[in-house]
């Protein structure tokens, strides 16, 4: 969907990105992962043309983003930022309308397209609809931002660090609303982090940036994996190192068959992660997959994936 | 707001009872023998002075507010120190002695007045337009960027609404300046509500002065409620006089 | 490099200016009006360091050091501007006769355009205008002085009128300060007061908002009525000079104006010394009103004096229109220019105007500028 071909950028003396390449499959939820200054949030911003590159190309769904209007691409590409960005003179739906307003729809179909955005981020249309941007909370802001950029319903997302400004609790949440509508939509998504937790909650693949150039690119597991770049693993605290890998394996990969009385129940697409939380929590020492037939995780096959060995 | 309707009735018909209120003034001032100003009619003084002030005031917005909207884009910001130099020096030179200097080149009458008038309204709306213009949030405008609005619909949708309340206030400043000065044209041949004042202190007539002074400064502070209602609460006025 | 986009077409300008629209303007009678005529001979020198002066400027503005070069290039120029305009008349006319010469709309302009650059180089370096704009102005009088202007009717006129416009000076400056000293007066007590009971703050801020409203002709032709009364009934105040017509309207107006201004700056300023320094203050014993003198007048003044030179500037200006109600002043000049439709008159009131506007800017600027919290002027 998106590809870019030896981007570099400079500006005066500083070389921001260095021959970037790499394509980003339909579908994908790409994280671009880095220090600040690793050139993550000007590539992303190469893609709605906010930066021109001065070297190399970028091309969505086979168009060089470079030919034609720019404003014409911009509003074909949702673009969620840190500081949200909300109109503040504009009440919420307005805010929502405003690129369908722009496309010209007509206003029947906006007020439905607003109602359903606003459901999809996880608030009451009713409630939200007429309050103002100042009156809402950081989480409730950025949900409304989510709903801003996708409501003409574009194929790719680019959300630069949209999480950060936001507190743990409220960025779990959010996090979580991002993971359930990307799946819902199966939109291209490309967001850019610096925060390695937030990477491996999200991300189908992640591009990991450092010093202008693509360092590594992959799965979070390959990424992970012994065979892999070491570069996300150096990101990783190491105790925590297994820990992440957990979280990209599902729990379903060491289930034994067979059911198990007074153990928890994992909850559906669980990775062996919460499995191991879920344990801990509980006191046990094995954990009841859903579904039939029936089939049970034991903590040995949660500590044999960690040690990585066994099937991935 | 029906306040504000009431007393624009009752300045209305207090203009038209003046020169019926020979008594009135006769009384109050003894020793004059021709109190009563009748030289002209209050409601073409009146008519006259709001010609002047507000038209001039619209004519500051047609140069100012453009201007500001230029100073706030990429190449005019270098502009920038120039604008600020011309406030600064606007300071330093009262509107009575631009109204003075223009006597020579456009001869007595409204004409000179009324190119103070625009000179001096355009500073307030253009300091508004540049102070409202830059207070509006960057994220705002980086967000409706990548949205993908031209940098027209930026300008019409996002930063003129938020810099509205300021631009607004500047208004206020620059239609009371406008009123003020109209006034003292009145030394330079501008027919207005500060004639009769100005004549009444040519010939000695204190009767002319406190007719003309009263309803000048009536509607100086009638209009700068109005504004203030139509600026919304919250809007300050500036801290200047006005000549 | 900043300095570039902003100062050179101001330079450009008043180099064009003159050269399109002509330096000296001259009529052999003051029946004729004046025609731009060439500049002559007597002229070149002057014109030449002009020129160079310009030169310097653009330099100046290309390179961010020294700061104040560019400030100095442009009055430099601004002198050598006067020194060309007068040169060149003293060349035009013949000495002694009644031809007259003028400086032509070219100079004019030139002189405007300088003035923008020398402000504008002035807040580049982020200080106030006023001190390099009366360096100008007193470089002209300096070449007034040395008889190099004498050619232009403007100079006859000022040598035929001097002690007129001297005593219109002292009266101007006579009202500003009274003015000043009367709203101060008003100030002081009312703000000492204010800073004990919100309820006084509020209702003296409002009243004197209000006056701003009000124009200040109308001000002053409010005023002559009720003090031509009080005069009347105790004949001991228009002994004293406080009549109708007169500097009082004018002055008590002026004050008025002066009121919100100086109320605001006084407030922002006592309230500099922070509240517990106050508390302690007080617990030492000292009263309200030492605390006043000792803690927060040194603390404010430099808010203080800001809110002074704001004033000053405004009772300078204010001041113009007190000839109407017979107070006298720069305003009486100017009014005699209108009346007669004569520009040199106007001029001759208009320039110690602007100077001694810029005066009172730059001397408080200054004060303020030693004292902490004060901007440099």
């Amino acid at each position: 969907m998106i590809r870019f071909e030896g981007v570099s950028h400079r500006y005066g003396a500083v070389e921001a990105l260095r021959d970037v390449s790499f394509a980003v499959p339909a579908g994908t939820l790409l994280v671009l992962l880095g220090e600040s200054g690793s050139g993550k949030s000007t590539l992303l911003r190469t893609v709605n043309r906010l930066i021109a590159p001065t070297a190399g190309r970028v091309l969505l769904a086979g168009r060089d983003v470079a030919a034609g209007d720019p404003q014409a691409l911009r509003r074909g590409i949702g673009y969620v930022i840190q500081s949200v960005g909300l109109f503040p003179h504009r009440s919420v739906g307005a805010n929502v309308a405003t690129v369908p307003g722009l496309l010209g729809w007509e206003a029947g179909r906006i007020d439905r397209r607003v109602d359903a955005l606003l459901e999809l981020v996880g608030l009451d249309p009713a409630a939200y609809r007429d309050r103002l941007p100042a009156t809402l909370s950081g989480g409730q802001a950025q949900r409304v931002g989510l709903a801003r950029a996708l409501a003409a319903d574009p194929p790719v997302l680019l959300m630069d660090e949209p999480f950060s400004a936001l507190d743990p609790a409220t960025r779990r949440g959010l996090q979580s609303a991002l993971r359930r509508i990307h799946a819902e939509t199966g939109k291209t998504v490309l967001l850019v982090t610096h925060d390695v937790e937030e990477a491996m909650v999200l991300a189908d693949r992640i591009a990991v940036m450092e010093g202008g150039r693509l360092a590594a690119e992959g799965s979070p597991s390959a990424l992970l994996g012994a065979g892999g770049p070491d570069v996300l693993r150096r990101m990783i605290r190491p105790e925590l190192l297994a820990f992440h890998r957990l979280a990209a394996i599902p729990a379903g990969t060491g289930a034994v068959p067979g059911p198990v009385s007074g153990a928890p129940d994992l909850p559906e697409g669980a990775s062996m992660r919460e499995a191991l939380l879920l344990m801990l929590t509980a006191g046990a020492d094995r954990a009841a997959l859903p579904g039939e037939p029936p089939r049970h995780l034991p903590l040995a096959a949660i500590l044999a994936a960690a040690a990585g060995e066994g099937p991935v | 707001m029906r306040r504000l309707g009431l007393e624009a009735l009752a300045f209305l018909a207090a203009l038209w009872a003046a020169p019926r209120a020979g008594a009135l003034w006769q009384a109050l001032f003894p020793e004059v023998s021709r109190p009563t100003y009748a030289q002209d009619s209050w409601f073409l003084l009146l008519g006259s002075h709001l010609a002047l002030s507000l038209g001039a005031v619209a004519a500051a917005a047609v140069l100012g507010i453009p201007a500001g909207i230029a100073a706030t884009r990429g190449g005019g910001r270098a502009l920038r120190p120039v604008l600020d130099a011309i406030f600064a020096l606007a300071q330093s030179i009262p509107p009575v002695a631009v109204i003075a200097l223009a006597l020579p080149l456009l001869g007595f009458g409204a004409a000179p007045t009324l190119l103070a008038l625009v000179l001096y309204a355009a500073l307030p709306l253009l300091r508004a337009t540049v102070a409202g213009l830059e207070a509006v949030p960057r994220d705002a405008l980086e967000a409706a960027r990548g949205l993908g609005l031209s940098p027209w619909q930026r300008l019409v949708q996002v930063e003129l609404p938020l810099a509205r309340p300021v631009m607004l206030s500047g208004l206020r400043v620059a239609v009371t300046l406008s009123v003020a000065t109209a006034a003292v044209g009145a030394v330079a041949g501008a027919r207005c509500l500060g004639t009769p004042i100005v004549t009444g202190l040519a010939n000695a007539n204190p009767a002319y002065v406190l007719q003309g002074a009263l309803f000048t400064a009536w509607l100086a502070l009638w209009l700068d409620r109005a504004l203030g209602r139509l600026a919304g609460p919250g809007a300050s006025r500036s801290g200047e006089a006005v000549g | 490099m900043r300095a570039l986009p902003a100062l050179a077409p101001l330079a450009v300008a008043a180099a064009a200016a003159p050269a399109l629209l002509g330096w000296i303007a001259a009529a052999p009678n003051r029946l004729l009006s004046p025609r731009v005529v060439p500049l002559p001979e007597s002229a070149t020198l002057a014109w030449a360091a002009f020129h160079a002066a310009l030169a310097v400027l653009l330099l100046a503005a290309a390179r961010p050091r020294p700061a104040w070069l560019a400030e100095l290039a442009a009055v430099a120029a601004a002198v050598a501007l006067l020194a060309t305009v007068g040169l060149g008349a003293a060349g035009a006319v013949p000495a002694g006769g009644i031809a007259r010469a003028a400086p032509a709309a070219g100079a004019w302009i030139g002189l405007l355009a300088l003035a923008l650059a020398t402000a504008t180089a002035a807040s580049l370096r982020g200080g106030s205008p006023a001190l390099p704009l009366l360096a100008a102005l007193a470089g002209g009088a300096v070449l007034g002085a040395a008889g190099w202007l004498d050619a232009l009717s403007l100079a006859r006129e000022a040598e035929g009128r001097a002690p007129e416009i001297l005593a219109a000076l002292a009266g101007h400056v006579g009202l500003s300060l009274g003015a000043l000293g009367l709203a101060l007066a008003l100030a002081i007590p009312l703000a000492a007061l204010s800073l004990r009971a919100r309820r006084i703050e509020a209702g003296f801020l409002a009243a004197a908002s209000a006056i701003q409203a009000v124009p200040s002709l109308a001000l002053f032709g409010l005023l002559i009525a009720p003090l031509a009364a009080l005069a009347t009934a105790f004949p001991a105040l228009r002994a004293a000079g406080l009549g109708g017509i007169g500097p009082a309207p004018a002055v008590i107006g002026i004050a008025a104006y002066l009121l919100l201004p100086l109320a605001r700056g006084l407030l922002a300023g006592f309230r500099v010394a922070p509240p517990d320094l106050v508390e302690a203050a007080r617990g030492q014993g000292l009263s309200p009103r030492q605390v006043l003198l000792r803690l927060r007048l040194p603390l404010g003044a430099g808010v203080v004096l800001g809110a002074l030179r704001l004033a000053a500037v405004q009772a300078v200006g204010l001041a113009t229109l007190a000839a109407l109600v017979g107070g006298g002043g720069l305003g009486a000049i100017v009014f005699q220019g209108i009346g007669q439709l004569a520009a040199d008159l106007i001029l001759l009131g208009v320039l110690p105007l602007l100077a001694l506007s810029l005066l009172a800017d730059a001397a408080i600027g200054a004060l303020a500028g030693l004292v902490p919290g004060g901007r440099r002027a």
